[in-house]
C-alpha cells in the first residue's frame, strides 16, 4: 500500500510542478523522496526480504 | 547553453524517464513478471526524476530543480545498488528474467548514475539561469508538452497497477499475482 501511496504522491507533485505553484511542488517533491528514503530504511533494518 | 536549449533537452530528458517507465510496464505485462516492493521503490525514484525537467519546462531552468532530480538519483542508486548487492552471491540467479545480460536491477543502477553523471554536466551551463531576450515558447512549447503529460499519465497508470498488485496491505516480497485480482477459492 505504501508504493501505490508513493506513487500518488509522485503523479500529485507532477501535476502541482505543472499547474500550481512552484514553492508547493518543490515542497511535494522533497516530502516524496523523504518518503521515498523512510521506506527504503524501513524495509532494509526489516528481516523481510525485498527481492528474491 | 541557452535556456530554450536547455528546457529542450529537459524535455528530451523527460522522455527518457517515460522510455524507462514504459519499458518497467513491458517487463510487467509482456514478460508477466510483478515488480517486488524494491523493484516499485525503483520505479518511483524514475518517475521522481521528472521533477527537476518538469519545473524547468515550467519554470525555467534553476538550480533548486536540477537538485531535486539530483536528490532522486542518488536515492534511486541506493536502492538499486541495494538490490545488485542482494544478489552478487555466486550461485544466486538474481530477480526476474535478464536483458542483454543485465538484471533490470542492474540497468536501474547504470540509469540512476548515469542520470547523476548528465545532470552534474548541464550544471556546468551558468548560461541557462540568466535571463536571456529569447522568446521561450509558453510552456516549453508542444514537444516539452507532450512529455510531460506522458510522464505523468505513465506515473498514474503505475498508481492503478501497483494498487493492482498489492492491494490495501503490504507488498509480496516475491509477488506471483495482482492481489485484488485474485479470487477466492
Amino acid at each position: 500500500m505504501e508504493f501505490t501511496l508513493l506513487f500518488l504522491a509522485t503523479a500529485i507533485a507532477m501535476l502541482v510542478a505543472w499547474r500550481g505553484p512552484r514553492l508547493l511542488a518543490l515542497g511535494l517533491f522533497g516530502v516524496v523522496l523523504i518518503a521515498c528514503a523512510a521506506t527504503y530504511l524501513h524495509h532494509a533494518t526489516d528481516t523481510l526480504k525485498l527481492s528474491f | 547553453m541557452t535556456r530554450a536549449r536547455a528546457i529542450t533537452l529537459n524535455a528530451i530528458g523527460l522522455y527518457a524517464v517515460a522510455l524507462v517507465l514504459a519499458a518497467a510496464f513491458a517487463a510487467q505485462f509482456i514478460l508477466q513478471e510483478l515488480p517486488c516492493p524494491l523493484c516499485l521503490l525503483q520505479r518511483i525514484l524514475f518517475a521522481a526524476l521528472a521533477a527537476g525537467p518538469i519545473l524547468n519546462i515550467r519554470f525555467g531552468p534553476r538550480p533548486s530543480h536540477y537538485a531535486l532530480s539530483l536528490l532522486a538519483a542518488i536515492a534511486g542508486a541506493v536502492a538499486s545498488g541495494r538490490q545488485v548487492l542482494l544478489h552478487i552471491m555466486p550461485g544466486d540467479a538474481g530477480y526476474g528474467s535478464a536483458l542483454l545480460g543485465y538484471h533490470y536491477y542492474t540497468w536501474a543502477l547504470l540509469g540512476f548514475l548515469g542520470a547523476i553523471v548528465l545532470i552534474a554536466a548541464i550544471l556546468l551551463f551558468d548560461r541557462q539561469f540568466e535571463q536571456d531576450k529569447a522568446v521561450l515558447p509558453a510552456t516549453g512549447g508542444v514537444f516539452a508538452q507532450i512529455a510531460v503529460w506522458l510522464v505523468i499519465a505513465l506515473t498514474i497508470g503505475n498508481v492503478a497497477t501497483t494498487l493492482l498488485e498489492c492491494g490495501f496491505g503490504a507488498c509480496a516480497d516475491n509477488p506471483v499475482a495482482y492481489e485484488l485480482l485474485k479470487r477466492d477459492s
